[in-house]
């Protein structure tokens, strides 16, 4: 359904011309995706074109689209910074609402630790912001070029701080939010007019039905502002960089530590994670460099510190003893963890306690890790995590599967027929042979610890279509063995047509939760202006 | 008359439903201002299934039900009925402790819980749960973190409803959730959930939709909740208390700010010298002595060691924490004239006395509360006061509380108007100073996020969109509007 | 090589827009975040680099079509290369800058091209440079310099002056003074004259690739002719043309040297001496054609295969254009060397650096884009507090005194020799 000359017209005059576009360019440029192909029947980048693209510029234009969408019976998917799929429409008669123009840091409060962002300011920006004021933000694990906004308030919300942190959603304050007909909602002291610094109330928390574990995607409207807790950051005000790209690193004072630990089994992999809960410690903890697999990541990112190198020189470096040795001590069971100590005394505390979980666990410090270039990388990477893109490096595809999210205990369960499945297919030779174990995950993804999830990372080649298939078949088994060991769990669901998926939550077990979003839907958005995809929903109630 | 008694007595027995006219008296008014009302029945389920039932009841027949879980003295009127043939249902009886997982540092409970009755059994498995400022012993645990009462440990609050997480509850319309991370169970069996290392421990959700958030300082109007799970810290091996005397309020700000950004200490909360007072002695006179002797504010940091080198801790932080009040010209120490360290610390850290610490100078009390931040709290303590001058209410009376939460990014701010019930004049004095108080406080820009009495009106009455909102959600959970019908915009 | 064989990095892109800001890890703050002028300026998605290379997979595949706005998407971009960079940060298999390169040769080919760079290359084919200037005799740059006209003698080392210095009085100064800074320091300097011709390099950016061929040979031969062996600029435009494309296109093997590699190192041979305070807060503007795109070109010649199941490789090793080698130090050791000089950095430097909005024929075809791009960076320059924009290359040296005379602003902007003149 191409977008009517009415409909086309009002968009323009509320946003300008040169703020709209439906050229077949621009729109397809919007319908690329990372991933898509693993959806897409001929196996494309390309997904569904938006009908038009528009850039509001301000809470105002925002809302009169929102209208003009209502009345001319367009869709609109709203999107920031939009590295997934669900920043695309699911289906025909749907507009993209680019909030790139939407992008100032609106205020700093420094003394009571929040900051209030519009939809296009990335994590990075916010950060080196904060980082003068000493304090610092929530960088999601998709990294610095991502929007906190849309973090917490549309989409999901772990990263590497979020032990110290927190989860996105849990940094959310006040929002500014655009409902489906154009209508505004300013939620807790921002209704008042009383400030950004109290995201609940008056009474019942509204907050609540603008997302939960994750967002609604653009399926209930837009944000336009948002005000965002941040952490103390008891480092320079700005980080020092150095070294050649790609091989940045920084030196950060003496209040600062950066491990990587090993474990010798799952069991004490969890027990150290529930020691470093009670504990009290860590400021950054995450499973990262794994993702690129137990038998090529630390090949790897030895290589990618050397600015002379590049995967040319994979092979060569996994060949090396002091690399294969590095390899058999991290494979499994180890961590990244930073600390970082308020105070002198604090972080030599912190540092105690370590060395008291580790000697409880059988675990250590990985010397090679703690080679002071090496520290100062992973410092950097994990402080910023400003080269997140890495982990498409491999053959440019990279998807995941299950996903097992709770308590450690129960995410730790899944780890070794999560490594026996990616194994499987590696061995055909179709997916990169990164190793089994590709699992990445943060410490908590919640603050003060508890919960934990893996993801297994599957690197595929997107230009290959034979791995591009084989990525998919994977996608596939995986999620037929999600629906018998985590049944009604998003990794149950994955990649599912509509109309299958339907079916899938309403056989899931307490699917009563999809007919509330269903009801919370058809309140706020009976003409279902917010695509949806990214919102499930049931309309039938579940039987007693 | 809608609905029969003997319909609810087939619910949850006979004994359970309660009308005489002493009971019926008892839930009708509490110790606010809001103007008491008679409620018909008391009814006293024991299971998630007699709620159920009752809710659907009330769907049926149209009755309001106001949902109790805390016993009495009640303060905030929320309790009392907002509509003519309530029924009050008393959760009281439900007061299992339902499993305490230590590794996970998860309790989960039902809600007539009360701290008293829950700290020991933590602490047999090395653990505690941070509490508001001196609950009374009947306070339930469950309806105190729905409501969002502040905590005394701001560096756990992660959010403001912390440390809630899971709930199982009954909507407005009959209908059963679990919230949180177990409305993703399998099945609704606990045990077997376990089993799987299913552990409560996340309170978003499920999916798209934080549930327990919309059932927060709802005073029962959205949901009755019959299992809570909590997150708990661990017991200190080791808990010292520390003052930082100050003369002015503006004082203790900066070093506040301080300890917040570092994320240390435990327990971090300034009393004015009438509310510690009160908090150490029960007799009105020895109120009054040690009123005067106590400097007029104090900052109260508690610092623990837990199970990790907890002399450490204590000793490091109590010398960097000494550090930066230093810095504000102040100090740290560990007793001021009338009061010694170790005994407040044991005050602070138990229920209260009975009876409720704040009854004890006059016999009665109202509180001011609401949210602000932390440097505005000297203004606000102003217009307190000036308000107070205009009505001739002695200002030394006033206590003040103010609460860091949110690890620092808001604090709450409360003032305890103590008076006596039995003087007429008294009386009329102090209701007349709560509602302009309340009012200036208001404009000043407290945000009253949990708007009791007549607080509700004065907060949706300045925010249409959200009071528009909030009736829609309303109508969603509880179409026929059987829950607390009255209370906040409903 | 076709736009085709390019599909792999346009399929490559995973959209991380990474390619819109510099590299997350020197951001130092919201308003010097940004990367890339074309998407800063337009907004959607498509004017930045992965967007460009979706459009380009679109068009391929039959998607789109050209239109004015498809034209416009890929020509308003200076080609500045910080794409390129970031891109690369975390990718080995992307070669985003020579698909975008590639987009423009086939866009000639059709015939769609935006028409101020028709007149552009006519001009270059009737008068042998690329800029646009009426009323300026081109010999006239050289007049009383005293250095061999290698049309006519033998010598080593040739100044090239470039069209800039040629054809645009106050670019005229500064070739004039680099000669003579090189000539007093004792190099056998000569210049090409009346015989000097466009490097072409701006040819190649917009497009047009067999007009740059013959702009290369002419030179190639020129040189060869004189017996040169080491060419010098101050132009960085013509030394990434020299340095990177005459051996990747046209298998030219000269030394390729910037005046301002030159001038250090003959501060460090103590040829060049000074005796003046220069008492002046400046800061360095890096060229995009100097120092990420500053990178000398390596041949390869190589196979691929696949490693590890799908892991390109190539054998031998293929050099990759990262920006890490590029001629960041020795301007910055040339300032620093100064007397009474103060070197202040801008945010955004050496390979993260702002763009001076002047390249890949912008500044012909969309000169309020090329504008607002100087505009940007001499914002960025005042906010160090320095006095005056100092830079490396002729090109940007001109837009950016154009744009501080239009916009009515007051800073002062040197090529360093100018600095080095002073201090002599």
């Amino acid at each position: 359904m191409a977008l009517s000359n009415g409909a086309y017209q009002s968009l323009e005059d509320i946003v300008g011309t040169e703020y709209i576009s439906a050229e077949s360019v621009i729109l397809d440029s919007y319908a690329w995706m990372r991933a898509n192909e693993l959806r897409t029947k001929d196996r494309s980048g390309f997904f569904i074109r938006p009908e038009a693209v528009v850039l509001p510029g301000s809470t105002e234009e925002v809302q009169a689209v929102m209208k003009a969408c209502n009345r001319f019976k367009v869709k609109c998917k709203a999107f920031s910074t939009g590295w997934i799929s669900l920043a695309q429409p699911s289906g025909a008669g749907v507009i993209n609402m680019d909030l790139r123009r939407l992008n100032r840091i609106l205020e700093i409060d420094e003394k009571n630790m929040f900051a209030v962002i519009e939809p296009y300011v990335i994590g990075s920006q916010l950060q080196a912001e904060v980082m003068k004021l000493g304090l610092n933000c929530h960088i999601i694990g998709a990294g610095g070029s991502c929007s906190p906004l849309a973090a917490a308030t549309s989409f999901i919300g772990n990263g590497a701080d979020g032990i110290f942190m927190g989860y996105s959603s849990e940094t959310l304050l006040a929002l500014e939010w655009v409902m489906p007909n154009g209508d505004i909602l300013r939620t807790g002291s921002l209704g008042a007019g009383l400030g950004w610094s109290c995201g609940e109330g008056p009474g019942p928390s509204l907050r609540g039905i603008a997302r939960g574990t994750t967002g609604a995607s653009g399926a209930l409207g837009v944000f336009t502002k948002c005000a965002v807790k941040l952490a103390p950051w008891p480092g320079p005000a700005e980080m020092p960089v150095e070294g050649t790209i790609p091989a940045y690193y920084t030196k950060l004072p003496n209040n600062f530590r950066e491990y990587t630990v090993t474990m010798p089994s799952w069991k004490a992999y969890t027990d150290a994670y529930y020691k470093i809960y009670d504990a009290e410690i860590g400021y950054i903890g995450h499973r990262q460099f794994s993702k690129l697999g137990e038998d090529l990541s630390t090949a790897f990112f030895a290589l990618y510190r050397d600015s002379s190198k590049s995967l040319d020189d994979l092979e060569e470096f996994t060949r090396k003893p002091e690399i294969q040795d590095l390899t058999d001590e991290l494979r499994h069971y180890s961590f990244q963890l930073i600390l970082a100590g308020m105070t002198p005394r604090d972080i030599e505390y912190q540092e105690k306690v370590l060395d008291q979980i580790l000697a409880a666990t059988r675990g250590h410090r990985v010397a090679a890790m703690s080679e002071p270039t090496t520290a100062q990388f992973v410092l950097l990477y994990l402080l910023k995590l400003h080269c997140k893109h890495l982990n498409h490096v491999y053959a440019g595809g990279k998807s995941q599967y299950f996903r097992p999210d709770g308590s450690p205990d129960y995410a730790i369960e899944y780890a070794p027929f999560m490594i026996e499945l990616l194994k499987k297919y590696q061995e055909k030779g179709t997916l990169v042979k990164t190793g089994g174990d590709s699992l990445m995950g943060t410490l908590s993804g919640i603050g003060g610890g508890g919960d934990f999830h893996f993801e297994q990372f599957v690197s595929y080649n997107r230009n290959d279509m034979e791995s591009i298939n084989a990525a998919r078949e994977l996608a596939e088994e995986a999620r037929k063995l999600a629906t018998e060991r985590m049944p009604g769990s998003p990794a149950a669901l994955v990649g599912l047509p509509p109309d299958v998926m339907l079916t899938a939550i309403a056989a899931s077990s307490q699917s009563i939760r999809y007919h509330w979003q269903w009801k919370i839907k058809q309140m706020l958005d009976p003409n279902e202006v917010g695509e949806s995809a990214g919102y499930p929903m049931l309309k039938e109630p579940p039987k007693e | 008359m809608a609905g029969k008694k003997e319909e609810l007595m087939e619910i949850v027995g006979v004994e359970n439903v309660l009308d005489d006219s002493a009971t019926l008296n008892a839930y009708s008014k509490d110790n606010s201002f809001v103007p008491g009302r008679n409620p018909r029945l008391v009814v006293k389920p024991l299971n998630v299934a007699q709620v159920q039932q009752i809710v659907k009841w009330a769907n049926q027949t149209g009755a309001t039900l106001v949902p109790v879980s805390s016993g009495p003295p009640h303060f905030r009127g929320d309790t009392v009925p907002g509509a003519g043939g309530a029924v009050i249902v008393d959760l009281s009886r439900m007061k299992r402790i339902l499993s305490i997982d230590r590794r996970n540092r998860i309790a989960l409970i039902e809600p007539g819980v009360t701290y008293g009755e829950l700290q020991p059994e933590l602490a047999k498995e090395g653990m505690r749960l941070s509490t508001p400022l001196l609950p009374r012993r009947s306070k339930s645990v469950v309806t105190s973190l729905l409501e969002r009462e502040p905590i005394t440990v701001p560096k756990y609050q992660w959010t403001l409803i912390e440390p809630l997480r899971c709930l199982e509850l009954v909507w407005g319309d009959g209908s059963k959730m679990w919230t949180g991370e177990a409305g993703e169970y399998s099945s609704q069996d606990i045990a077997e959930q376990r089993a799987k290392h299913r552990s409560l421990v996340i309170g978003m959700g499920p999916n798209n939709v934080d549930y327990y958030r919309l059932v927060s300082a709802a005073q029962g109007t959205m949901g009755i909740v019959t299992w809570a799970s909590v997150k708990c810290e661990l017991l200190p091996r080791i808990h010292k208390l520390f003052f930082v005397p100050a003369q002015k309020l503006e004082e203790l700000i900066d070093c506040v700010y301080k300890i917040l950004r570092f994320r240390f200490g435990d327990e971090l909360l300034i009393l004015n010298s009438a509310n510690l007072a009160s908090m150490l002695f029960a007799k009105p006179y020895e109120i009054k002595a040690l009123h005067k002797q106590l400097p007029p504010w104090v900052l109260l940091v508690g610092i623990a060691g837990r199970d990790y080198l907890p002399l450490e801790r204590v000793a490091f932080q109590e010398k960097d924490i000494s550090d930066i009040v230093h810095q504000s010209g102040l100090e740290m120490v560990s007793t001021v004239p009338g009061a010694k360290n170790n005994e407040v610390l044991a005050t602070l850290l138990n229920p209260s006395r009975e009876p409720y610490w704040k009854l004890s100078y006059k016999g009665g009390c109202q509180d001011i509360f609401f949210i602000s931040n932390l440097h505005k709290m000297p203004e606000f303590v102003m217009t307190m006061y000036s308000a107070a001058r205009a009505l001739k209410y002695p200002i030394s009376d006033i206590g003040v509380y103010i609460q860091p939460q949110h690890q620092g990014v808001s604090c709450h701010c409360e003032f305890n108007l103590p008076y006596d019930p039995a003087n007429r004049k008294g009386l009329t004095g102090v209701q007349t100073l709560f509602t302009n108080a309340s009012d200036q406080l208001l404009k000043q820009g407290g945000f009253f996020s949990r708007p009791y009495g007549i607080w509700a009106d004065m907060v949706y009455n300045r925010d249409a969109a959200t009071t528009m909102m909030l009736r829609k959600v309303k109508g969603l959970f509880d179409p026929r509007n059987v829950l607390n019908s009255g209370k906040l915009c409903f | 090589m076709a736009l085709n064989d390019y599909r792999s990095t346009m399929q490559g892109c995973t959209r991380c827009s990474y390619c819109k800001f510099i590299t997350l890890a020197h951001i130092k703050s919201w308003r010097f975040s940004n990367g890339c002028p074309s998407i800063a300026y337009k907004g959607f998605h498509t004017y930045a680099a992965g967007g460009r290379l979706s459009a380009a997979l679109s068009l391929l595949e039959g998607k789109s079509s050209y239109t004015e706005k498809f034209k416009e998407i890929v020509y308003q971009c200076q080609l500045c290369g910080l794409c390129e960079i970031t891109c690369k940060l975390c990718r080995y298999d992307m070669d985003v800058l020579d698909t975008l390169r590639e987009i423009r040769f086939k866009m000639v080919e059709d015939g769609q091209v935006p028409l101020q760079h028709t007149s552009l290359i006519n001009n270059l084919r009737k008068k042998n440079n690329m800029v646009m200037k009426t009323g300026v005799v081109p010999r006239k740059w050289a007049q009383g310099l005293n250095v061999k006209d290698l049309s006519k003698e033998q010598g080593s080392v040739v100044f090239h002056a470039s069209c800039e210095a040629r054809f645009d009085k106050g670019r005229k100064k500064v070739a004039r003074t680099a000669v003579t800074l090189l000539r007093d320091a004792g190099v056998d300097i000569g210049i090409m004259g009346q015989g000097e011709g466009c490097c072409g390099g701006k040819a190649y950016e917009v497009g047009y690739k067999a007009e740059f061929n013959q702009c290369a040979q002419n030179n190639i031969q020129a040189w060869t002719k004189a017996g040169v062996k080491t060419v010098v600029t101050s132009c960085s435009n013509c030394y990434f043309a020299f340095k990177r494309l005459y051996p990747k296109e046209a298998n030219a093997n000269f030394e390729v040297v910037h005046t301002v590699e030159f001038v250090d190192r003959l501060i460090k041979e103590g040829r060049i001496r000074f005796n003046k305070n220069v008492p002046i807060t400046v800061t360095y503007h890096d060229p995009c054609h100097l120092g990420r795109l500053g990178e000398p070109y390596v041949p390869w010649n190589g196979t691929v295969t696949k490693v590890f199941g799908q892991i390109t490789k190539h054998v031998p090793p293929k050099p990759r254009y990262i920006g890490a080698w590029g001629i960041y130090e020795p301007p910055r050791n040339v300032l620093k060397s100064i007397p009474g000089l103060k070197l202040v950095e801008m945010e955004r430097i050496k390979e993260n650096a702002w763009c001076c909005g002047a390249g890949g024929g912008v500044k012909e075809a969309y000169p309020k884009f090329s504008s607002w791009t100087a505009a940007e960076r001499i914002e960025e320059a005042k906010s160090t507090g320095a006095a005056a924009l100092v830079s490396a290359c002729l090109q940007c040296e001109r837009n950016f005194t154009e744009t501080i005379k239009d916009n009515g602003q007051k800073m002062k902007v040197y090529d360093i020799v100018e600095l080095v003149q002073q201090a002599l």
